[in-house]
């Protein structure tokens, strides 16, 4: 088992490598400097800020250093390859040439392994060793993420545990009335449901549930925005996204959770049950639900990057500061340190649901166990 | 390859499933709409419905409709100050040519100032200012049944100022009024129409780039194996392992800035969506055709072929990616949905459609609206949407059930 | 003089497809007889699954149902210890029944009392001893499932009688496999087991489908000897369901042989053999291939044609499209199952006589 645990962990290495690559590469095809502050400044503020999040680096230990926007005089390569250069046409319309300069950096000095430095010691700066928001320049990055967390973890947690046990639930119900009226209106909502978009359940449930329910009931339930720490508080901020979050994500998957257990039912072994003199009941809740807990965790992993999804819109449309609605602020602001810290601590949320999901499900299969 | 599919058994039971038949035509009726408005793009101003025409007010920014519920007094009398304002702008100007200059500028779609000249309309001016102001001696109007002939003898002066509309004309301003307007007094119906465009564009071309790209890594990764697998599951397993949204995200980012970004054309405004949706949505195909490969490639039929010495593209091209069709339409129809849903959802949240509407923005801009209890933008865009989207549903499930069966979800 | 434990009476089970109802069963009757081993044999697509499987109603109503007229009367003496009231029973009030031994229905009794025969009285086992068992749970639990239902055995003695029943149907090691899951087992293993479930309870009738069909030939003669072991030990009667006549030859006492949802023919094992009196079932003792025949040169004996879709039954006799002896009145009139003497019965308007069939030297007969 633990062996089987080390191995999920050694495989997803190399994905969130590939991952943090893949993010920060598509992050620099466009200057992030330049598409933060504009074209009509200084070449010093650029080169300033450039310098400041370590832009100024080689991103891969091969790197090219043009003339026009130099490396960090203290960084130095190990040795050049070659050199090239380009042409290009300005946009007063004189030529320019540039020059270029392929080298072979150490792996310590490049943005690329630096950061992945960085997200190993989860290290996105301290007061002595500030790593800040180009947005809000005094604002550390580190304490942003550490802030915005406990809003996002209120919102999806419950949004998640209700969904799925809700679905589940639904589905079994369904499958088991398979053919029946009630089979049929639950499955005619469901893709009725499917077929609206998230944010029209959204916009809407937020009306209904703030506005609405205050008109009806002549107190506040659900506050239609914002957000107050505390536990206290969770009813009236949290409460009213996770109700949309459920209702949202209950359509889908209690059509996934219904089309397993119509499979399942089909399966031998459910007659093998029966010939057994088992009752309907004990088929449904012990034979199939635990054969079914494979696709079931399949399924909520598969869940998992739906409900960021929706928490970011749920955060956005709430104005709950979740790490969601803070990315998504800090992509209109193009606040660079932001977005690259966020993408990548969601990643790593993500792949290590992945391996938790992996680790469940050897818990339920115990073919996955023993092999 | 698609005769193949044509002929298979799938295409009858598809075809005897009534409900799938109904949603196609209606998917039909969406396409025919769709490619009208794209005539505005290249005939503007002569046929279909051009960005322009989107995105000027047709008249107050006073959301409701024109038909169904009858706007309320106070309304009215908004409606008729709005074009008494505007009227009295424009005349403004002592100067008789500015004057007439400014008269021209008042145009609202098909609706034109008076051809009368600038002094006939300042008395209709003043005459409905001074209709206007036995107005204010109500405390309210929407309670108060002696005000509601007046409201109508102040419409009736208003109607004054513009030309007489007939015929085409007419049908044009009741369609475009039918369903009221938004803050910036443009038409909701209007918007709403050209956002099926938006829609299916963005739908048509992701799908089809996914289901292209995936089925060529898929197929090739599957088929030729070694170092080519290797890359292409990396690659998605990768991929898929990001958060959608934040690799959409982060490719919008890094369309931002560019030529893309400024573009004030709607066609290419809309290219980082398509790449933010691409670079996603091929996983899907690409994972099922590689494992449909893999079962294929192992086929006695395919190692006969593979005996008698025909290449190994040849065999991939002409035998083996062919039966993969029924599972390349599936996943269009699949994507095509999620593509469409998507858009909307990124475009509500300000990362997507940013030239011209889109179902999206037209959410996100009804929410001020929707507080305050008006429902026709949002109900609009998300009836448009609906419709489609449940279409393009039944269809994929008949799709699925027709060619797939053994399929779970 | 006994009587059948099971006796099954114009037993017709019909499906609902898209292309309309189709009857799979049609009008099957026969006995079974405490102790003895009914073979029931045909092609594939005959019918002999469902058959079985109407007996137990492990059919899903939703697509299929037994007719009205067909009656499954099952018997046992222990029935009148059952707390719940079968839905429909026949208290013998002949004079000549003089045991009191009541009879249900088991072709229409109510769910919950099918559950108490499922098991106990009746056990079934299956032909896909890989998909049968369910793959996440240990199979000491699965056999402990049946008991849980149907004994009052506590824990620990539920245990005991697993293993026990694990020694029984020879599973080496039994205190240490009862903790294993269906996958770490081979499919030999996996279908005792699967016995080991159907026995657990002493059930008086024991169905078994196609029970060797997915396992290899060696294997296939130990489960045999296994079902035929444990039948003299407990005197459970067998219903054996199987397209391999050699099986058949082996163990049953009486076979039923079954054609397009029909039985077209049903005798004593060794008469049935020896001297087929069905054309159909002449020419499937004849498509078997003989150990240490020399066949060389010779193509194997085949049927020819295809059974017909049962969408689409010719009139009269079914069999008559791939008759050797086909005449007018076979495509005009379906003939009965009639009486051939022996005890044998067959549905033909020419049976073959014995002197015809009995060129036929089986080797695979006892």
């Amino acid at each position: 088992m633990y062996a089987y645990i080390f191995r999920k962990i050694l495989y997803n290495i190399p994905v969130y490598l590939g991952i943090i690559l893949i993010m920060m590469a598509a992050l620099r095809v466009n200057d992030p400097v330049a598409a933060y502050i504009g074209k009509n400044v200084t070449p010093e503020s650029i080169a300033l800020k450039r310098h400041s999040m370590g832009l100024d680096r080689p991103f891969l230990p091969i790197a090219t250093e043009s003339e026009s926007q130099p490396f960090d005089p203290n960084v130095k390569p190990w040795f050049r390859v070659g050199s090239y250069v380009t042409t290009h046409v300005g946009s007063d319309g004189v030529k320019r040439t540039t020059r270029h300069a392929v080298g072979i950096y150490s792996p310590g000095n490049t943005q690329y392994f630096e950061f992945l430095w960085r997200i190993a010691r989860l290290d996105f700066g301290t007061k002595d060793k500030p790593y800040n928001s180009w947005q809000y320049e005094s604002e550390n990055v580190g304490e942003k993420l550490r802030q915005a967390i406990p809003p996002t973890v209120k919102v999806t947690v419950p949004t998640l545990i209700l969904t799925s046990s809700v679905a589940i639930f639904v589905g079994m119900l369904s499958a088991y009335f398979r053919g029946t009226w009630l089979d049929r209106t639950l499955m005619f909502f469901v893709v009725l449901g499917m077929s609206v978009s998230v944010v029209v359940f959204i916009v809407i449930g937020q009306t209904i549930g703030s506005g609405g329910l205050k008109e009806l009931l002549g107190f506040e339930v659900f506050a239609s925005s914002g957000y107050e720490p505390g536990i206290r508080n969770w009813i009236t901020y949290c409460a009213l996204p996770v109700i949309i979050g459920v209702v949202v994500g209950i359509g889908y998957d209690t059509r996934f959770y219904r089309a397993v257990m119509v499979e399942e039912t089909s399966r031998d072994y459910i007659t093998t049950a029966i010939a057994k003199g088992a009752t309907k009941r004990k088929i449904m809740f012990v034979h199939m639900l635990k054969n079914a807990m494979i696709p079931v965790i399949t399924r909520i992993m598969i869940t998992i990057p739906f409900l960021v999804t929706g928490s970011i819109v749920m955060e956005y449309q709430f104005r709950i500061p979740g790490m969601g609605k803070l990315l998504i602020d800090a992509l209109s602001n193009k606040d660079f340190p932001i977005i690259q810290t966020f993408s990548a601590v969601f990643a790593l949320i993500f792949i290590v649901t992945n391996i938790l999901t992996d680790v469940l499900y050897a818990l339920v299969d115990p073919r996955v166990r023993l092999s | 390859m698609l005769t193949r599919l044509f002929k298979s058994r799938g295409v009858g039971k598809f075809l005897r499933n009534r409900l799938a038949v109904g949603a196609l035509v209606i998917i039909g009726m969406y396409a025919l709409v769709g490619g009208f408005v794209v005539l505005g793009d290249v005939f503007p101003g002569k046929a279909g419905i051009s960005l322009k025409e989107v995105e000027e007010p047709i008249g107050p920014p006073i959301n409701f409709p024109g038909f169904l519920e009858r706007a309320k007094p106070e309304k009215r009398a908004e409606v008729c100050r709005f074009y008494i304002d505007e009227f009295k702008r424009a005349l403004r100007s002592r100067d008789p040519d500015a004057r007439r200059e400014n008269l021209k500028q008042i145009r609202y779609a098909e609706r034109i100032a008076a051809p009368l000249e600038p002094e006939a309309l300042d008395t209709i001016r003043e005459n409905a200012e001074a209709i206007y102001d036995e107005l204010s001696e109500s405390e309210n109007l929407d309670t108060d049944p002696a005000m509601l002939p007046v409201i109508e003898k102040l419409e009736a002066e208003c109607a004054k100022f513009f030309a007489p509309i007939t015929g085409w004309n007419k049908v044009k301003h009741d369609l475009r009024w039918s369903l009221g307007t938004d803050r910036q007094g443009r038409s909701n119906f209007v918007r709403g129409i050209y956002s099926i465009k938006v829609a299916l564009a963005v739908g048509l071309v992701v799908a089809f780039i996914s289901v292209l790209i995936g089925t060529l890594l898929g197929a090739s990764a599957a088929f030729l194996g070694g170092w080519i697998d290797h890359a292409v599951v990396w690659l998605y397993s990768t991929l898929s392992s990001m958060p959608e949204l934040v690799l959409l995200a982060v490719i919008v980012y890094a369309f931002s800035g560019t030529m893309f970004d400024r573009a004030s054309s709607p066609w290419l405004a809309l290219i980082p969506v398509y790449a933010a949706m691409c670079m996603e949505f091929w996983i899907g195909p690409c994972r099922v055709i590689r494992g449909e490969v893999m079962k294929i490639k192992e086929l006695e039929y395919v190692q006969a072929v593979k005996a008698v010495g025909f290449g190994r593209m040849y065999i991939l091209i002409k035998h083996v990616v062919p039966n993969t069709a029924h599972l390349m339409f599936i996943n269009f129809s699949l994507l095509l949905i999620a593509a469409i849903k998507y858009e909307v959802v990124l475009s509500f949240l300000g990362l997507g459609v940013k030239v011209g509407p889109s179902w999206g923005r037209m959410i996100q801009e009804s929410t001020p609206e929707v507080i305050n209890g008006f429902f026709w933008q949002i109900g609009w865009a998300t009836v448009l949407m609906f419709v489609l989207v449940l279409a393009f549903n039944i269809v994929a499930d008949a799709l699925q059930d027709a060619f797939d069966p053994k399929h779970v979800g | 003089m006994t009587r059948p434990i099971l006796n099954i009476e114009h037993l017709s089970t019909c499906f609902r497809t898209d292309r309309g109802t189709v009857t799979a069963v049609d009008d099957v009757s026969f006995d079974v007889f405490p102790g003895e081993t009914v073979g029931i044999v045909g092609e594939s697509g005959c019918g002999k699954t469902v058959t079985s499987k109407s007996i137990m109603r492990l059919l899903p109503p939703r697509n299929s149902f037994i007719k009205p007229e067909s009656r499954i009367w099952f018997r046992t003496p222990s029935l009148r210890a059952e707390p719940s009231e079968p839905s429909r029973t026949d208290a013998p009030t002949d004079p000549s029944h003089a045991e009191k031994v009541p009879r249900i229905d088991l072709a229409h009794a109510d769910e919950r009392f099918l559950r108490g025969i499922r098991g106990k009285h009746i056990a079934m086992i299956f032909q896909e001893p890989m998909t049968s068992l369910n793959p996440v749970f240990k199979i000491g639990w699965q056999i402990e499932e049946a008991l849980k239902y149907h004994t009052q055995l506590g824990a620990s003695d539920r245990r005991a009688r697993t293993i026990e029943m694990l020694r029984l149907v020879e599973i080496p090691n039994p205190e240490k496999r009862i903790d294993e899951y269906p996958h770490q087992l081979s499919g030999g293993m996996r279908q005792r087991v699967m016995i080991a479930i159907a026995l657990c309870c002493e059930p008086s009738v024991l169905i078994a489908d196609e029970p060797t069909t997915a396992l290899d030939v060696t294997i296939q003669a130990q489960i045999l000897q296994l079902m035929d072991n444990l039948k003299r030990r407990l005197g459970t009667a067998i219903v054996l369901i199987t397209h391999n006549l050699g099986v058949v030859a082996q163990v049953c006492d009486r076979v039923l042989v079954m054609y397009a949802g029909r039985v077209i023919e049903s005798a004593p094992v060794h008469e049935l053999f020896h001297a087929p009196r069905h054309p159909y079932t002449q020419a499937l003792l004849g498509s078997i291939t003989k150990a240490g025949n020399k066949q060389h040169g010779k193509r194997m004996p085949t049927i020819d044609g295809i059974v017909p879709s049962l969408f689409d039954l010719p009139k009269g006799c079914r069999f008559q499209d791939r008759c050797k002896f086909k005449q007018e009145k076979c495509a005009s009139l379906e003939p009965g199952l009639e009486s051939a003497g022996d005890g044998r019965l067959v549905r033909c308007h020419y049976p073959l006589l014995a002197e015809h069939s009995s060129q036929l030297t089986l080797g695979a007969t006892r």
